[in-house]
């Protein structure tokens, strides 16, 4: 009888949606309100006021800075939380770790991740780098890190995974997009305008617009190093065997 | 000729999406997971949106399927049968002894 | 009707969100939970951007010559960014506790978990004190 209830709810829903989806403006219009307010002085204006080409991390790290301070900070949150659940391995420990896949990965599967990972991490390098000038940034190049140190955990186990990053800079990364948050938005305090300025009134005029790549870059990087270290220290945390001593 | 290939994409989302829901075995649930991603990342390239297209694809195909299969390793593979089984069972190797 | 037809990106968006929500309601096991979790919070995001696309639009970066009156709508994009990521951070957390649910109870199928929470409520011997 639950059941019953349960889909007749889904169903009700479903129907609800589909008739708001139907009263809504055609998608793509351009005389939509979504398309024709606010947006198109952010368009026009975005890259001189955030220095950047590519919009969208102009307006994650200028215009929505903090949001993105947010969410540094959820994520790692989310990396204490785990921590807290599962208890992280003994320092030093890291080294006897057990191969997590039961059985061995096949030759092919070995042969293609090791060729592979180099072009991984460039890639990331890249994209982070890149952020304010084409497709990518701080997250971007973060996220295909963790995806590569991922692959490299899933064929040839977690050991070798851990091993390009020694325990003790994995733990002292995993805090760095916070910190460079902190650090750019307290050089905006010193510079004479607000915390997480990037214009500051007490450089020189000409200096200002590099200083702001500068402090944008940093901020990219911390994010990149800091997101990937998470990621990789959830996944230790994860596979963390039952009974290994806190 | 674009919208086509919204259309295709989006069927195949479906269905990816539905194959997910109904598999017995998680493992080929989180699999088929990853390839939702990846059809998703698709998606938003067609929407002319190159961040999320990168970070879906990483993140999607790459952290959250592998943190998944980690858990799967941890606990149980195959989805248990539906409860009334379970208290068959029971009760009825309860009664025999 | 034909709006409907016109805005198919939206009408996907919300079959996969009911797709989503049945797979959290209806299927007992809890990782097919958090599967069903993240296929609604991705269509949630798909929405949200497809809000934002134009016709003929074009992705909003300079360089090339692009004419900022053509670019889509970065709002979205961005904020959605954001999202991807506290959506993973969410589900690392939930696969914490799904394993430190496992090592305590044994199953992770969510009705008899509740069954033995129920037998483990009771503690034995006390039913004939007040």
């Amino acid at each position: 009888m639950k059941k019953v209830i349960s889909l007749c709810f889904i169903l009700a829903l479903g129907i609800l949606l589909l008739a708001v989806v139907a009263s809504m403006p055609r998608m793509g219009d351009p005389q939509s309100p979504t398309n024709t307010h606010i947006i198109d002085r952010y368009l026009e204006r975005a890259e001189e006021e955030t220095g950047a080409e590519n919009v969208i991390t102009g307006v994650i790290l200028n215009y929505r800075g903090y949001d993105t301070e947010g969410e540094v900070t959820v994520i790692f949150t989310g990396l204490a939380a785990v921590l807290a659940i599962l208890g992280r391995e003994k320092r030093g420990r890291v080294h006897a770790y057990p191969d997590r896949s039961p059985v061995r990965s096949s030759l092919v599967v070995r042969s293609a991740v090791r060729f592979l990972f180099p072009f991984i991490l460039l890639f990331s390098l890249y994209t982070v780098l890149h952020g304010d000038i084409s497709p990518g940034g701080g997250f971007q190049g973060g996220a295909v890190l963790a995806a590569g140190a991922f692959v490299l955990a899933a064929a040839l186990g977690l050991w070798s995974a851990g091993r390009p990053v020694p325990p003790w800079l994995r733990y002292a990364l995993e805090g760095a997009a916070p910190i460079a948050f902190f650090t750019v938005g307290v050089i905006g305090i010193l510079g004479g305008a607000e915390f997480l300025t990037y214009m500051l009134p007490r450089v020189a005029a000409g200096l200002q617009p590099s200083l702001r790549t500068w402090m944008t870059l940093f901020i990219e990087l911390g994010i990149g190093t800091g997101g990937a270290m998470i990621f990789l220290s959830i996944l230790m945390a994860l596979s963390r065997e039952e009974g290994e001593p806190l | 000729m674009s919208a086509a290939l919204s259309l295709i994409l989006m069927s195949l989302l479906v269905v990816t999406a539905l194959a997910a829901t109904f598999s017995r075995d998680l493992l080929a649930a989180v699999i088929i997971f990853s390839g939702y991603s990846l059809v998703m990342a698709l998606l938003w390239q067609r929407l002319q949106a190159p961040d999320l297209a990168l970070t879906e694809a990483a993140v999607g195909a790459g952290v959250t399927t592998v943190l998944f299969v980690a858990a799967i390793f941890k606990t149980q593979r195959m989805e248990e049968e539906a409860a009334g089984d379970e208290d068959e069972g029971e009760d009825g190797g309860g009664e025999a002894r | 009707m034909t709006r409907l037809a016109e805005n198919f990106h939206y009408v996907g968006a919300v079959l996969l969100f009911c797709i989503g929500l049945y797979s959290v309601i209806m299927r007992p096991n809890i990782i097919k939970k958090l599967i069903g979790l993240n296929i609604m919070e991705t269509s949630v995001f798909f929405f949200l951007v497809s809000l934002g696309w134009k016709e003929g639009g074009i992705a909003p970066i300079y360089g090339g010559g692009a004419e900022p009156s053509r670019m889509v709508n970065p709002i979205p994009q961005a904020l959605i960014l954001t999202g991807i990521v506290v959506a993973v951070s969410t589900t690392a957390v939930a696969l914490a506790l799904v394993i430190l649910l496992y090592r305590q109870y044994g199953t992770l199928d969510v009705d008899r978990l509740m069954r033995e929470e129920e037998l483990e409520a009771v503690p034995p011997g006390r039913e004939g004190e007040g």
